[in-house]
This record gives C-alpha cells, structure tokens and sequence, in this order.
C-alpha cells in the first residue's frame, strides 16, 4: 500500500514585515511517510523560515502546507502533537540541569510521570551523559548543549522530527552517535526526519531524499545518489556547489 | 492540567537557582519590613495606645492647673506625670529642669502652669465683667488671657500634629475653666445684686469632652494605627509588587534563550503556558505576605514594637492578598511583555514601583500627608491595597468596605493582561 505524502507543500511564498523580498518565493515539495528529508541550501536560503511555517512558529504570506493530511491554517493544534522540533539556535533553560529540561519537555508533551523518568535517563545514557545530567546546561560545553537540544525534540516520540542544523559543533564521535540514532529511530519507529545541514556528505549518507534551495527556491529535489548521476557529479557537495554557485550569501 | 504542573515545577526550579530574584521576593521583604517599623516606630509611639509621656508641672494648685491636670489625664493619647512643686521650689529652675528632661527624650511635651494662675484668671475675668458691666468694652482686649505663660517645652522630634493637639487641648481647657470662673463670678454679683444667697456651681464635669482616641473599631478596642500597623501591609504590598523584576526578567528570558518560540511548538494554547507562570508568582506573592505577617505576627513584637492585629475579617483578607497578587502578577507580565531587555525592564519595574509606592502611601502613611497627595495616591493600585489592608486590619472592616479596593486591583489586573496579550501580538509579527 502506497501511504500519500507525509508532508505537502505548495506554492509557499514567505515575506518578514520588516524586509522587502521574500524570503520563500513559491515552494512546492512533498515528503513521504518515513522519508529522512534533507533541505540543504546556503546560508539565508530560507530553511529555518521553512521550518518555522511548517511548526506554526510564522504564519506564510500565501501558499499552502498539509501534514499528514491536516491543513497548518486550521489543525495546528493536531500537527503540533505529533511533531517534534529541533531549532537552529539552542533552546534550554540554561540555569536549570540537562535532565530537569528535557523532564519540562515531556511533561510539557503530556508524557505520564511513570514513564518520563526512565526514557530520559536512558536517552542522556544513549548520548552519553553520565553525573553531568544533573549539572546546569550553562556549564556545559556546546556539544554537550547540542545534545540536549535534539533530544528535547524527540523525547515524546513524535511521528514528524524537524531538525534545524542538529549537529553543529558536535565531535566527530558524538555526531556520529546522535545521526545513528536517528537512523534507527527513523526505522524502528516509523517516524519521518526533516533534516537541514551544511554538511553535504553527512546529508548524502544519511538521506533518502534532499532538496536544495537557494534564495527561497528550490533548486533540485530527489534521491542523493539520482542528483549526483544527473548533474554528472562525484558527491552531492559538487551538486551542491554547481547549482548555488560560489556566491557568498547574507 | 499536566501543562501547568509543568510550567509551575519549571518556574519554582528557575526561581531556586536564581539567587538574586530569591533575595528580592523573600530576603528584601523581611528586611523592608523590619528596618522601616523599627525607623517609624519612635514616631508612631507618639499616637500609640500607651499615651505620650507628658511631664506636668503645676506651681497653680488651684483650679486652672487642676482643670488642666484632669483633662490631660482623660486623654487617652497622654501619660501624664504631674508634680506639686511646693511654694518654696524657684520657677526657672523648674522650667530648666522640664527642658533637660524633655531634650532627654524622657518626655515628649512638659507643660507648666505658674504660680498663681488662677488668681490671675479670676483677677482678668473680673475685670473683664466689671468693664463689661461699665459699658467699657475696650478693657476687653487691653488684659488678655495670655498675661498668664503656661510653658510649653516640645521636643523637636515629636510630630507637629501632636503638639498642636496639646495646645489646643490646652487651650479648650484654659477656655473651660474661665467659662466656669465667669459663671462663678457671674452669680456672685447676681446673687449681690440681687440680694440672696446663691452658691451656684457648674457641674464637675466639663462642658468640653475630648474624644481624641483614633476612630476605630468597637469591636477591637484600643487598636490604634502604629509603626506595625502601618509598615506590615505597606512593605508586604510593595515586596508583592516589586516582584515585577524577577518576573518580567523570566519572560524576557525566555524570549532570549528561544525557550518562548521553542513553547509555541508545544501543542497546547500559549494561555497554559503563562497561566503557570501566573499561578506560580500568584503563589509567590501569597508566600510573600505570610512572610511578612508573621514577622508583625511574630518577630516585631520580639524587638520590643506593637504586634500586628489581623482583624477578623478572614475572607476579606484572603480575597484582598487574592486581588493584590493578581494585580502584582499582571504588572510584571505587562512589563515582561513590553520591554526586549533585562536592564530595560529592570529599571523602567523597579522604578515604576518606587514611584507608585511613595504616591500610594507605603513610604510615609497617608494621614500626615496634604490632601492633594492623598487625592494622587488615588492613582496607585499600591494604594488600593493600602487602604484595603487598613480598612481590615485597623477598623475592623470586612468585605463590604474593601469590595471597591478588590474590584480595582481586578480591574487592573485585566487591563495588564489586555495590554500584555497586545505587546506580545505586536512582538509575534
Ligand atoms: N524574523 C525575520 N525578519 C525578517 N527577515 C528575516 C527573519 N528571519 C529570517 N529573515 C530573512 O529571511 C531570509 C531567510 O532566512 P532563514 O533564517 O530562513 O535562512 P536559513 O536558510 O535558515 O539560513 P542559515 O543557513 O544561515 O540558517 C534571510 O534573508 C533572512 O534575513
Ligand atoms: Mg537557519
């Protein structure tokens, strides 16, 4: 059985009050149940205004977006429960520990007492945490902070993971880490992972689809390996760099 | 429900790992309460229920100093310590004698009556109603009352509606008696004049009754407003209020790490998230006053000040605490909402509440201040809380006289949490 997407967009056009060109200019995509979707695009290509529309953080000027078959306009409220969200920039209490802010998350989600406990020691075991749990996020280093970051945004399982840049900063070991997990979090619970990154080779291992985007347009969509082969490339970075150009952008 | 847990187990977290917000709402407040009392007490004792202690010197012995004598004892708001220097005793060394004890502080006021004041006030009635009598008018005002110096020695420091109220007091008295003396002189020439014998005498008691004592409640005799009575609702409102620095200081917080933005990705309206912050702070300040009662409660009285009277009226105590820490709580989240930084906040909070405080009555009580500053004071929810904790704690009032203070305050809170819903609509686009 073929499920419909996941996730479709259409004609999705974004301008910010204060700016005179759009910062999104007519996307359309779609994204499959239990795809990992990577948006990948250069730096004010319009990924994080993206994300903000597709969590209900921005409202779009025109365009439409359906998640799992229930509009942004009026299901917000039903799309927010079965989404998880990672942002750009961390987010934490940075006064209070690493464990008591992912136990605000889960009861912030609704996860009962009896089992929020036990999960989150065994995420902050899983990504290495051993006393520092119980140690103020402010003191710990920005790896550490990245970590909790991510798990923050999946601890309550969600159906639809948006992860904004999760790894930057992480060690090579912990990044590793962090992108297995999601890989078998990806497979065993079903769940579909919207991932952006500058990090073309991690993006080509670990995507079933990208998209690259480049000043609020959709430049190229499809499987890692189809792009290379299209654009007659040996890695999606070439494809990367062939279709946004060496332009430094704002 | 479980959202609101949440917030509220998050936000008493934060607050235990904030040293400075947790000095300002629970340190600050005893503190406040403890030093004003204890600066204010000296010149409340002045209106207390023991009485002033006035130093009362009668070289008369007769019926002025007497008079004077009673009148001060019957009121309620003097101790008199009286002496009956003999004839021998020298005048000025007694008035030197009554200046050193007062500059001491032994007493706040001494008054003394000289020698033969009676004599010299039969003498200028006598006088007075023989030119009265000749149809000389003029004689009237050649020999006033005032020939006869009764000293009065203040101290400087003893608050100048108290003095006035000596000399007025002293004055209706001197008043009295020479209506009595003119009566007595009166029928005396009636009596000659007409040829009888009359011994008509006004009755003992006098024709002026000084009712001085504070009005109060019947029900709590003696409650008198004092250095207590004052400071305990003013410092526990104004520490109430003051807690718009550490919450306005959490919103923008919040706003800074992202964590805000991150909540509105929660599912759950962003009411359940605040409303666990107005729960927690609501909390907070209800904490606070119970701290700050039971320092009047407890404390005060150990350090040798009035203990604080609660009243009786426990409903509308709790429903005016109620209303004040909604008021308190909206401020800071209307604060918290306009302004995008701590140091903004911080100061345009802390002063606001500074400024409302002195207009409303918290710094120096209201009574002793010109009626155009009480007609301002009108303007601070401060206030409103004042007089509503007066009106329970002083007079004995109940619902019924704090309703209309309660409904401001809730009138208050509304428009903040209009104004704050405004600010952040405005922040989100
Ligand atoms: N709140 C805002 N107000 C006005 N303009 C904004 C706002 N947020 C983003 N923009 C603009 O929108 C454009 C896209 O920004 P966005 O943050 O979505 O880029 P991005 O792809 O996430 O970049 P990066 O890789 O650097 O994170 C940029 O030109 C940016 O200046
Ligand atoms: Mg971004």
């Amino acid at each position: 059985m073929i499920l419909p997407p996941i996730i479709t967009v259409s004609q999705l056009y974004k301008r910010y009050p204060s700016s005179a060109t759009d910062a999104l200019k007519g996307i359309d995509l779609e994204v499959g149940h239990g795809e990992i979707f990577g948006l990948l695009g250069p730096n004010a290509a319009g990924k994080t205004t993206f994300f903000s529309i597709l969590c209900g953080l921005v409202k779009p000027t025109s365009g439409t977006v359906y998640i799992d078959g229930k509009s942004i306009e009026n299901d917000m409220e039903a799309i927010k429960k079965k989404m998880g969200v990672v942002p750009q920039d961390i987010a934490l209490y940075p006064t209070l520990s690493g464990r008591d802010n992912l136990l605000f998350f889960g009861r912030m989600y609704g996860l009962k007492p009896s089992e929020l406990k036990p999960r989150v020691d065994a995420l902050l075991d899983l990504f290495g945490f051993d006393e520092n749990r119980n140690q103020a996020v402010n003191k710990y280093s920005g790896g550490m902070k990245r970590r909790i970051n991510l798990l923050g945004g999946m601890l309550h399982e969600p159906n639809i993971l948006l992860l904004d840049e999760p790894t930057v900063g992480v060690d090579v070991q912990s990044r590793r880490a962090m992108m297995e997990h999601l890989k078998d979090w990806n497979e065993n619970k079903e769940s579909t992972i919207i991932y952006t990154s500058h990090h073309m080779e991690q993006a080509q291992q670990f995507c079933h689809k990208v998209a690259i985007v480049d000043e609020g347009i959709i430049v190229a969509k499809g499987k890692p390996n189809e792009l290379i082969k299209e654009h007659d490339c040996n890695s999606l970075e070439e494809v990367f760099i062939k279709l946004t150009g060496k332009k430094l952008r704002d | 429900m479980q959202r609101i847990v949440a917030t509220l187990i998050k936000e008493v977290q934060l607050l235990l790992k904030d040293r400075t917000g947790f000095v300002i709402l629970f340190v600050m407040p005893v503190l406040l309460v403890l030093i004003m009392t204890l600066i204010q007490n000296q010149a409340y004792k002045s209106l207390n229920e023991a009485g002033v202690p006035v130093l009362f010197i009668n070289f008369d012995n007769d019926s002025l100093g007497t008079a004077i004598e009673r009148g001060f004892e019957q009121n309620p708001i003097c101790k008199l310590q009286v002496y009956h220097p003999d004839s021998t005793a020298n005048f000025e060394e007694r008035v030197a004698f009554a200046k050193k004890e007062v500059l001491q502080g032994t007493y706040l006021v001494a008054l003394i009556v000289p020698p033969g004041a009676s004599q010299m006030l039969r003498e200028d009635v006598e006088r007075m109603m023989d030119g009265f009598m000749n149809g000389d008018s003029l004689v009237v005002e050649e020999k006033p009352l005032e020939q006869i110096h009764i000293e009065i020695i203040t101290d400087p420091v003893a608050r100048k509606s108290f003095v006035m109220a000596i000399t007025s007091g002293l004055r209706e008295l001197v008043a009295s008696v020479k209506t009595r003396v003119l009566f007595q002189i009166m029928t005396q020439k009636m009596s000659s004049l007409i040829g009888a014998d009359t011994s008509l005498e006004l009755p003992e008691s006098d024709f002026f009754v000084f009712n001085e004592s504070a009005a109060v409640s019947d029900s709590q005799p003696g409650l008198i407003p004092n250095a207590t009575q004052h400071n305990v609702p003013a410092w526990a409102i104004f520490s109430i209020f003051f807690m718009v620095l550490p919450l306005a200081s959490s919103m923008i917080n919040e706003r800074i790490t992202g964590m805000h933005a991150r909540m509105m990705t929660f599912p759950g309206s962003y009411l359940s998230i605040i409303s666990g912050k107005i729960i927690a702070y609501i909390i907070i300040a209800n904490i606070q006053f119970l701290l700050v009662i039971s320092m009047g409660k407890f404390v005060l009285p150990l350090l040798g000040m009035p203990m604080l009277h609660l009243g009786d009226q426990w409903l509308a105590l709790v429903a005016l605490t109620f209303s004040v820490s909604l008021a308190a709580v909206s401020y800071g989240l209307m604060v918290g909402s306009i302004f995008n930084t701590q140091q903004q906040s911080a100061v345009f909070g802390g002063i606001s509440i500074l400024i409302l405080s002195a207009l409303g009555g918290i710094w120096v009580p209201l009574n002793i201040m010109p009626a155009t500053m009480q007609q301002i004071a009108n303007i601070s929810p401060l206030n409103w809380a004042l007089k509503g904790y007066y009106e329970i704690f002083i007079r004995g009032g109940g619902w019924l006289q704090i309703k209309w203070e309660v409904m401001k305050l809730v009138l208050f809170f509304a428009g903040n949490l209009l104004f704050a819903a405004y600010f952040q609509k405005l922040k989100r686009n």
